[in-house]
C-alpha cells in the first residue's frame, strides 16, 4: 500500500504541489486565527487576573485615618502594594502621561485629591476586589473608591467579542480546508480512476483501492499543516521583537506563540481531514 | 492448474461436485435497462470447463452485457447465473471482487494503465491477492513469456502498439489463473492480422485447460476457427453450435435451432 501511495504521488507530484500549497495557505489562516485567538485570551486572563484600585482621600483627611487605613490595607493578603500619591504628585504625573496643552497645565494641584494607589494581587477574584472596595468606602478619610471595573469589563468584552470572531473565522477557514482537500483529491481521483477501474476489474476490494489514496491524502493534509506551522513561526519570530514591547507596555502581556498541543491538534487536523477528504472523494468512484 | 485463492469470499470451501458441473449456467436470464425493452430476454446458456465459445452478434445485441453480468458489473433483473455452481446474482457486494478473482477480464479498449510499466500492468492483479513479491516476479514473468513479451516488463506500456498493449491485458488476465476468461470484443481495435494473432493466444490459453468466452462481432474472426458460436441478437440467444459447420448451416438456413 506503501509502494502505491508513494507512486501516486510521485506521478501526480506537479497537482499535489499545488494543492499542499493553497493548503498551507489555509492552513496558515487557522493557524493565524488560532493565533490570535490564543492572544486574545492570554490577555483576557492577564486582565481579569490583575487589577487596581484607587483609593481617593477626603479634602484634609487626618493623617492618622490615612495611616489606619494604610495599615488596614497592607494587612489584606489579596493587596500587593499600597502607594500614597499627593495632589502634587497626581498632577505631576496626569502632565506628564496626558501630552496635555499648556493651558491644563496651569491647573492647581488642588484639582487632583491625594490617593492611595493600590495594587491587587494577580488571581484576585473580581467579587473580592468588589468587597475590598466597600470596606475601604466606609473609611472617613476616603472619598472615593476607583476599581476601573467597568473600563476593564468594558475591555474584557471587547477581547471576548475578538475572541469569538477569531474562533468563526477559524471554522470558517476549516470548512474551506475541508472542501480544497476534497476538491483536490477529487481531482487526483479523478484523473487515476482508470486505475481504479482496472483494479476494481482485477478483483481489488474497496480498502485496497482506497488505502494508497487515504494515505496521499493524509500525507498532503499533514504536509500542508506543518508549513503552515512553519510559516507562522517564520512570521511570528519577524514580528514579534517589533511589537512585544508596545504589548508589554499597552496590555501588560508579551506575545505568545501556538502551544505545542495546539500545534499537534494542527498537524494532526490536517492529517485527518485530507484522509476524511480522500476517502469521501473515492466513494463514486469504487462502484465498477 | 493450481488456483490457491478463496472462491468468492475469504475462507470459502471448494466444492469437489463442481469439477462436474457446467461452469457457468445462465437460466431465464433478463435484463432490463429500459423497462420496455429488455437487453436480453430470457436466455439459457450453458458453458462447459474448458470450452471455447465465441459470443456474436450485431453490436447492440448484448454481447457485452451478458459478459458484464457474469463479472457483475451488472445484476440481472430475472433468473440465475451459476458460476461454478454459484448464483452470481445472490453475491453481496463485498463478494463481488472475490468472485472476479476467479476470471479474466479483457476489453476491447485493453484497459491498461499507459504510464505503468508492463510489469506493474501484470502484478496489480497479484498484488490484490496480497501475493508475495518474489512469486509475483515469477509469475508475472510466466505469464509475459507466455503473451510473447518476455523480457519486456520494465518497458511503459504506453510506448508499446495496440497488439502488445492487448497482450499485456492478456498477460494480466491469465497471471492469476482464473477459472474463466472472458473477452469482450478484444480484437475490436487491432487490424485482421493481429486479431488473429490475439485469438491465437487465446486458443493456446483455453490449451492449457481454462475457458474462454470470447465476444467478437468479426465474422471472418468467427469463420476462421471451430469452435463453438453463441450467437444474440436482440437480446436473445438465438443459436449455439458447436463448430465451424454449425455456423455456417445456421446462417444458411437449415439446422438453425433456437435456444433462448
Amino acid at each position: 500500500m506503501m509502494a502505491r501511495a508513494r507512486r501516486g504521488l510521485r506521478e501526480e507530484l506537479r497537482l499535489y504541489l499545488v494543492a499542499v500549497t493553497s493548503l498551507s495557505v489555509a492552513f496558515l489562516c487557522v493557524g493565524g486565527a488560532l493565533l490570535a485567538t490564543t492572544n486574545l485570551s492570554a490577555v483576557a486572563e492577564r486582565w481579569g487576573e490583575s487589577g487596581r484600585m484607587s483609593i481617593y482621600l477626603r479634602d484634609g483627611a487626618r493623617a492618622e485615618d490615612v495611616a489606619q487605613l494604610r495599615m488596614v490595607l497592607e494587612g489584606l493578603p489579596e493587596v500587593g502594594s499600597v502607594e500614597s500619591l499627593s495632589s502634587e504628585d497626581a498632577r505631576g504625573l496626569f502632565l506628564e502621561h496626558s501630552e496635555v496643552s499648556s493651558d491644563l497645565a496651569s491647573l492647581p494641584a488642588e484639582v487632583f485629591p491625594p490617593s492611595l494607589e493600590v495594587a491587587i494581587a494577580e488571581g484576585t477574584p473580581i467579587q473580592r476586589v468588589d468587597a475590598i472596595s466597600d470596606r475601604v468606602g466606609r473609611f472617613r478619610a476616603v472619598s472615593d473608591v476607583e476599581t476601573y471595573r467597568s473600563f476593564f469589563d468594558r475591555l474584557g468584552s471587547l477581547v471576548s467579542a475578538g475572541t469569538n470572531l477569531a474562533l468563526v473565522l477559524g471554522l470558517l477557514v476549516a470548512l474551506c480546508v475541508f472542501a480544497v482537500i476534497g476538491n483536490t483529491i477529487r481531482l487526483a481521483v479523478a484523473r487515476r480512476r482508470s486505475e481504479i477501474e482496472v483494479m476494481k476489474l482485477c478483483g481489488a476490494t474497496d480498502n485496497f483501492v482506497r488505502g494508497p489514496f487515504v494515505l496521499e491524502g493524509t500525507f498532503q493534509g499533514a504536509m500542508s499543516a506543518v508549513l503552515a506551522v512553519l510559516a507562522l513561526g517564520v512570521l511570528f519570530s519577524t514580528v514579534r521583537s517589533s511589537i512585544d514591547a508596545s504589548l508589554a507596555e499597552l496590555m501588560g502581556t508579551r506575545a505568545v506563540f501556538l502551544d505545542a498541543w495546539m500545534l499537534v491538534a494542527l498537524i494532526a487536523a490536517g492529517a485527518i481531514a485530507g484522509a476524511a477528504g480522500s476517502a469521501l472523494s473515492l466513494r463514486r468512484y469504487l462502484t465498477v | 492448474m493450481v488456483r490457491p485463492f478463496a472462491f468468492f469470499r475469504a475462507g470459502a470451501r471448494a466444492d469437489s461436485r463442481a469439477a462436474q458441473r457446467p461452469i457457468l449456467v445462465f437460466d431465464g436470464v433478463f435484463k432490463y435497462f429500459r423497462e420496455d425493452q429488455p437487453t436480453l430476454k430470457d436466455v439459457y446458456l450453458e458453458v462447459e470447463r474448458g470450452e471455447f465459445a465465441f459470443i456474436t452478434g450485431p453490436s447492440g445485441a448484448g454481447k457485452s452485457t451478458l459478459l458484464q453480468l457474469v463479472y457483475r458489473k451488472h445484476t440481472v433483473d430475472q433468473g440465475r447465473i451459476l458460476f461454478c455452481g454459484r448464483d452470481i446474482a445472490r453475491l453481496t457486494d463485498k463478494s463481488i471482487p472475490f468472485l472476479r478473482r476467479n476470471l479474466g477480464i479483457v476489453f476491447q479498449d485493453f484497459k491498461v494503465i499507459p504510464h505503468w510499466t508492463v510489469f506493474e500492468n501484470v502484478a496489480i492483479a497479484l498484488e490484490i491477492l496480497a501475493m508475495p513479491r518474489r512469486l509475483v516476479r515469477s509469475r508475472v514473468a510466466e505469464a509475459l513469456e507466455r503473451v510473447g513479451l518476455a523480457g519486456r516488463g520494465q518497458e511503459r506500456t504506453e510506448s508499446l502498439s495496440g497488439g502488445e498493449q492487448q497482450r499485456v491485458a492478456v498477460a494480466r488476465a491469465i497471471v492469476t489463473e482464473p477459472a474463466l476468461i472472458l473477452a469482450d470484443e478484444p480484437t475490436g481495435n487491432l487490424d485482421p492480422h493481429l486479431a488473429i494473432d490475439i485469438l491465437t493466444l487465446f486458443e493456446e490459453i483455453n490449451d492449457t485447460g481454462t475457458t474462454v468466452l470470447f465476444a467478437t462481432h468479426d465474422h471472418s474472426l468467427i469463420a476462421s476457427r471451430d469452435h463453438r458460436i453463441v450467437s444474440i441478437d436482440e437480446g436473445r440467444v438465438i443459436e449455439a453450435r458447436t463448430g465451424l459447420r454449425s455456423w455456417h448451416g445456421a446462417v444458411g438456413g437449415p439446422g438453425v435451432a433456437a435456444v433462448g
